[in-house]
């Protein structure tokens, strides 16, 4: 389907020049010039976080955090792939977390760095899905901890915010702490309750 | 896509169109066993032969998977000289929903647990995954009527045990997921909002926006991720190993990270490895993962297990078919479900938008073939999905329920609340696969498959919200039923020896054997045994 005299632009990925067709993501366009790289590749609709690209456009000082797979190339266009970072070190089980009235304490004792958040904005603007990363660590820190995971909807755990955070925090891990207790202390669906019952008592089966 | 033509152009098209809040509905006159014959890509002429060898020798297959099928391996004796052995109870390959739900039942049973997976922990068509999981929980709304609908759409070709089992599971499955800590859209009085899957009788499919396989699996990711489960990334299965009597022992992992292979031996081991998207089957774009090229039935095909129909594959009608850079990219069934109609270039609707996906894709195909499609400067073609539409009747819903819809719209430069997309059917799903038993078991020993790589559930077709359903229905089945039979397991001896069998076989029924399986990454990655992973050397 490609067209034939589609335009080439040029481009340096991870520092070799390469010439493609303007319609490739720098993924695609890596492949284009021969080189096989499968690491960093993922879903390729932008949901998986694997593809993190550091980008500094033509006649531009600035470097933003993007998804490899979301940005299409443009010429003298400047392109790294970064490393995913090793796991947080933060590490909790919901299971031991006995009540919705520990969850606060708890949260400290987990993630101790959130309250010493330096509000330097690096998490805001390395995220590539424009997420308000600081304000929801913020409110986690306070405990409004459905209204911090409200904020991750769009989170794909890129980890850019992890990497940003001079103080260790794991801004989206606390994002994706917020959300999971409010399902698990909080989401209590009556029409799922009430079906469960139902199968319990074993009212309901099906006949193959 | 060739064979399509004589559509209107797309600009023309676009001038013509105008959000209507009505259009009346599609008259179908064709029977729909004659639509699917005449325009499903499962019936492209010569696209399906008879495998030679194999378990399933003399049945129908695809001719591109029956190739995979048929390969030679990547590997030999020669090559595992040396290679480090790793000690577990249960190996799981995959490391999307399937593949953690299953890891995570045994590990909580108290097994020790490895999990290697291709890429990373969750790169997956889980994560993908848009419009939800069905679980019949709403009043007047029962399991059988989701047994009934799940066998009819797959055109009475299911398990009809392995059905039974499954929906009965369904609403134990999402109260798991809530307990993993997993969010659905809820109503105000907190109960659990549902939609309508096409080709089904309720509504049943409970969601979180169009982001329900993301919020599954960020979640289950961390779930494993706090777990004492052994995680190894970069390390694509290449082989199951065997013992002497033919039980699978474990697997031989290729380390992409040194170019190295490193052996697994474990009591058992359960495959969730997924689909065959990226292999695009007769050459259709595909809503897939990059990593969706049928590595576990090229395996346990090797091993010896049974495959069933490998000839049914599920085109999603609404891939995006324009611009190019983002054909195959889905926009889920949900869509359709909450009202939007689709619409051909003469701007008439043209099917009932939530009949099952086979007579849906199968329309629009028809649509395009007989010149009533739209057609882009780039040889793109496709029909319109009338958002503006659904807008106009129902405004700021989608902005509101399909977060994704709205996102790609902006990475596409096409506003779906202004302009309707352009559609065109995606490689979604690999209906078939590996024959299992209600705990996930294939037919041979020690061999589990769980999720898109196995097969029976879905029959010929599968419905919204199924898919979903099956892997954590499974992939849980299977991780509790492999932590409480390890106990005393004990494989002697480890190896390869299947393989010579399998060359026996291929040179006998004089097979090529010039490609290698399983294929690992598509095509266009150019990958090869000893490429540079970090794609920063070009290969030799």
């Amino acid at each position: 389907m490609q067209k034939q005299d589609e335009l080439l632009v040029n481009v340096t990925i991870n520092g070799k020049e390469i010439a493609a067709p303007s319609s490739l993501s720098t993924i695609q366009a890596l492949w284009h010039a021969g080189y096989p790289r499968v690491k960093s590749v993922g879903c390729l609709e932008g949901v998986c976080g694997s593809c993190r690209i550091m980008v500094r456009r033509k006649e531009s000082n600035q470097v933003s955090m993007e998804l490899g797979c979301q940005t299409l190339i443009e010429e003298g266009m400047q392109v790294n792939f970064l490393v995913f970072p090793t796991p947080t070190h933060h590490t909790y089980d919901l299971n031991t977390i006995k009540s919705s009235w520990e969850v606060q304490g708890r949260f400290h004792k987990i993630f101790p760095e959130a309250e010493h958040c330096r509000h330097c904005g690096g998490c805001n603007r390395s995220c590539p899905k424009g997420i308000e990363v600081e304000r929801g660590v913020e409110l986690a820190s306070k405990g409004r901890f459905r209204e911090a995971g409200e904020l991750f909807i769009e989170c794909v755990m890129c980890n850019f915010c992890m990497t940003a955070c001079p103080e260790t925090i794991a801004p989206n891990h606390v994002g994706l702490f917020s959300r999971r207790v409010t399902a698990y202390f909080h989401t209590r669906p009556g029409n799922l309750i009430s079906r469960l019952e139902t199968l319990r008592k074993g009212d309901l089966d099906v006949k193959k | 896509m060739s064979k399509n033509n004589q559509g209107i152009a797309y600009d023309k098209a676009l001038k013509k169109y105008s959000a209507r809040k009505e259009v009346p509905a599609a008259e179908e006159t064709l029977a729909p066993e004659t639509l699917l014959k005449q325009f499903h890509p499962d019936y492209f002429p010569d696209s399906i032969i008879n495998l030679k060898v194999g378990a399933n020798k003399g049945e129908a297959c695809h001719h591109q998977l029956a190739a995979m099928l048929q390969s030679d391996a990547r590997i030999d004796e020669s090559d595992l000289a040396g290679a480090p052995i790793i000690e577990t109870d249960i190996l799981v390959i995959g490391g999307g929903g399937a593949g953690c739900a299953a890891a995570l039942m045994a590990a909580e049973a108290g097994a020790r647990v490895t999990l290697a997976t291709k890429l990373r922990l969750g790169d997956s068509n889980t994560v993908m995954a848009e419009g939800g999981i069905q679980a019949s929980i709403e009043q007047g709304d029962t399991p059988q009527m989701h047994f009934e609908d799940t066998i009819k759409a797959g055109h009475h070709f299911s398990d009809k045990e392995l059905v039974a089992e499954m929906v009965m599971d369904a609403p134990e499955v999402i109260r798991w997921l809530i307990q993993q800590g997993m969010q659905f859209d809820l109503d105000k009085y907190g109960d659990l909002l549902t939609r309508r899957a096409g080709g089904t009788s309720a509504a049943r499919v409970v969601y979180y926006r169009d982001y329900t396989g993301l919020e599954m699996m960020r979640v289950l990711r961390e779930a494993v991720l706090n777990s004492n489960i052994e995680i190894l990334d970069y390390s694509p299965a290449v082989e199951l190993l065997a013992n002497e009597s033919g039980h699978c022992a474990g697997a031989v992992l290729s380390s992409l990270k040194d170019c190295s292979y490193n052996l697994v031996r474990a009591k058992s081991v359960i495959v969730a490895t997924g689909g065959i998207g990226r292999m695009h089957i007769n050459q259709f774009p595909t809503s897939n993962h990059f990593g969706a090229t049928a590595d576990g039935l090229v395996l346990a095909y090797r091993l010896g297990a049974k495959l069933r129909d490998l000839d049914s594959f599920q085109y999603h009608p609404s891939g995006l078919s324009h611009p190019q850079h983002m054909a195959g990219h889905l926009i889920t069934e949900g869509v359709r479900s909450a009202g939007a109609y689709m619409l051909n270039a003469h701007g008439e609707r043209f099917v009932g938008e939530l009949k099952t996906r086979d007579h849906v894709s199968s329309a629009i195909l028809r649509e395009c073939v007989e010149g009533r499609g739209i057609t882009t400067p780039d040889g793109a073609i496709g029909v319109w999905l009338d958002t503006p539409g659904l807008e106009l009747r129902e405004p700021g819903m989608l902005a509101q329920r399909f977060p994704k819809l709205i996102e790609l719209g902006k990475k596409s430069g096409i506003n779906p609340l202004k302009v309707p997309p352009l559609i065109y059917p995606t490689l979604h799903y690999q209906n078939g696969g590996v024959v299992i038993d209600p705990n996930g078991l294939s037919s041979v020993k020690g061999l589990y498959c769980v999720g898109e790589v196995s097969g029976g559930i879905h029959g010929k077709n599968r419905i919204m919200g199924n898919a979903l359903l099956e892997i954590i229905s499974f992939g849980r089945r299977s991780g509790e039923h492999a932590a409480a039979n390890c106990h005393g397991v004990k494989h002697k001896k480890i190896s390869i020896e299947h393989l010579s069998d399998l060359r026996r076989e291929l040179t006998q029924a004089n097979m090529p054997m010039d490609l290698q399986g399983p294929l690992l990454f598509p095509e266009c990655a150019k990958f090869e045994n000893d490429s540079d992973y970090d794609g920063l050397h070009k290969n030799r």
